[in-house]
């Protein structure tokens, strides 16, 4: 059995970009023209996975009946093993400890008007995968649920590439050593049901395993 | 019992606040004289930190929202605490700083699918956050933003966590916020929309909460900005009462 908070590599905050993929920035430009946005976003939109959802070497993930599928993007996190404070694009790297694949649960919604703590925060709603060290360059990032390949994207995608997004962000909060950062979730990503084994894989990086099970005990 | 962390010694202690605040009691035994202390922000790096916006009504009508469904709630990461008598940094470009005093909830056992009948005796005491906002930072994405809310230093929290038992019930404390001594912010936790017994159901509703971790539970009325120099209070009924000195940044 995994303890399900035990980690000796994340003991800081999970920190996350939303809304980096253009793709999925293009297709919702008319919306944030409208209230309640007003405007598109101009500073990097983060919101926090807390503690309670880490999930390490493949410990499932207990969902709640009244959930029938979830939505699983995956992605790169990338750990730091220094602060980071108002730095420039070329320093990044050199702050970071690793990097993992990532799979980022929620519930699906389609607002970002205010945090989505409910829908974004469950227990088990971040398995992550086994660190290494920072790849030169990302490969593609494949989704499989039970065996088939659901899902595949690239960090070319991203509005924000890696270092201009952590530098962006060191520039009004310090990422500290031991936090993490998700660096952007694909708008298009898939949903899973309970019972589905999901698996991500990119070249460079472990593998990730997770699994949905039925939540005990409700 | 008050238990506050300080940096003493060159490491962080966990310390007792004896002889009504005048004195810390170290792990070691010896004692300290409490205006000797060095406060550091009694939380732990990783902790789940919620923090609610628009939990007052007059604070809510203030700002032109109408009562919601649900407690607006956003999360906070551990760079943005700082002790108290610290120092928050004002940004230069920015003159729309306002102090919020909140009352914290310090979560004192694991809790999952917590009854409000019960949900008291999941949280193991109380301290203070001045929860400062930046208002020319805010965006209509996961507002309040994290640019606005969870900047460096800019959430003083303390001076220390008072023991549950030592306060009661939780809504029946008089909050106020001096600035320089003038007083911006007056107010009572009676006046919280959810109440932390509803928050703390509401949260383990969904998910486990685990000691430590922190419920900011909202600010009365009063939007003062603050300058360069300023001495700002927040003090709490029953809890204490948390210093902090802004500073323009450099």
């Amino acid at each position: 059995m995994t303890m399900p908070f035990q980690n000796a590599e994340v003991t800081g905050t999970v920190y996350g970009i939303a809304l980096n993929d253009k793709a999925q920035r293009d297709r919702l430009a008319a919306t944030f023209a409208e209230p309640p946005y007003k405007a598109p976003p101009k500073a990097p939109v983060l919101y926090i996975k807390p503690r309670n959802c880490l999930r390490y070497c493949g410990a499932p993930t207990p969902v709640p009946a009244e959930l029938s599928a979830l939505k699983v993007a995956a992605t790169v996190a990338l750990l730091f093993e220094r602060d980071l404070t108002r730095a420039v694009p070329e320093e990044v790297r050199s702050a970071l400890a690793g990097a993992c694949l990532a799979l980022d649960i929620s519930e699906p919604i389609d607002s970002f008007y205010r945090p989505a703590i409910r829908q974004m925060c469950r227990d088990g709603f971040l398995p992550l995968g086994r660190f290494a060290s920072v790849p030169e360059r990302f490969g593609d990032i494949v989704t499989e649920v039970d065996g088939r390949e659901v899902h595949r994207w690239s960090l070319d995608a991203l509005v924000r590439p890696i270092e201009a997004a952590a530098a962006e962000i060191s520039g009004f909060m310090t990422l500290r050593a031991g936090d993490l950062l998700l660096v952007g979730v694909p708008g298009d990503a898939p949903l899973a049901s309970v019972g589905g084994t999901i698996t991500v894989q990119s070249a460079g990086l472990n593998a990730l395993s997770a699994s949905l099970v039925p939540e005990q005990g409700q | 019992m008050k238990r506050a962390l300080i940096s003493h010694e060159a490491r962080p202690q966990w310390v007792e606040v004896i002889e009504g605040g005048a004195s810390l009691r170290l792990p070691s035994g010896e004692r300290l004289a409490a205006a000797n202390a060095a406060w550091l922000p009694p939380v732990e790096p990783g902790a789940t930190v919620f923090a609610l916006g628009l939990n007052y009504a007059d604070h809510s009508a203030e700002l032109g929202f109408k009562k919601q469904d649900a407690p607006l709630t956003f999360l906070k990461g551990f760079n943005t605490f700082v002790g108290h008598d610290g120092v928050s940094p004002r940004p230069k470009d920015a003159d729309q700083m306002h102090p919020e005093c909140e009352l914290v909830a310090v979560i004192g056992k694991e809790a999952r699918r917590v009854s409000q009948a019960d949900a008291l005796d999941y949280v193991g005491g109380y301290t203070i956050a001045n929860d400062y906002a930046i208002r020319e930072y805010l965006e209509n994405f996961y507002r309040p933003n994290l640019r606005v809310k969870n900047r460096d230093a800019t959430t003083p929290l303390g001076p220390w966590i008072v023991d549950a038992a030592e306060i009661g019930d939780p809504h029946a404390l008089q909050m106020r916020t001096t600035v320089n001594g003038a007083e911006v912010q007056h107010g009572s936790t009676a006046d919280m929309i959810f109440s932390i017994p509803f928050l703390v159901e509401y949260f383990s509703s969904f998910m486990t909460l685990m000691p430590g971790d922190l419920i900011l539970t909202g600010t009365p009325h009063g939007v003062h900005f603050v300058q360069d120099g300023d001495e700002v209070v927040c003090e709490i009924e029953k809890v204490g009462r948390l210093v902090n000195h802004v500073r323009l940044e450099p």
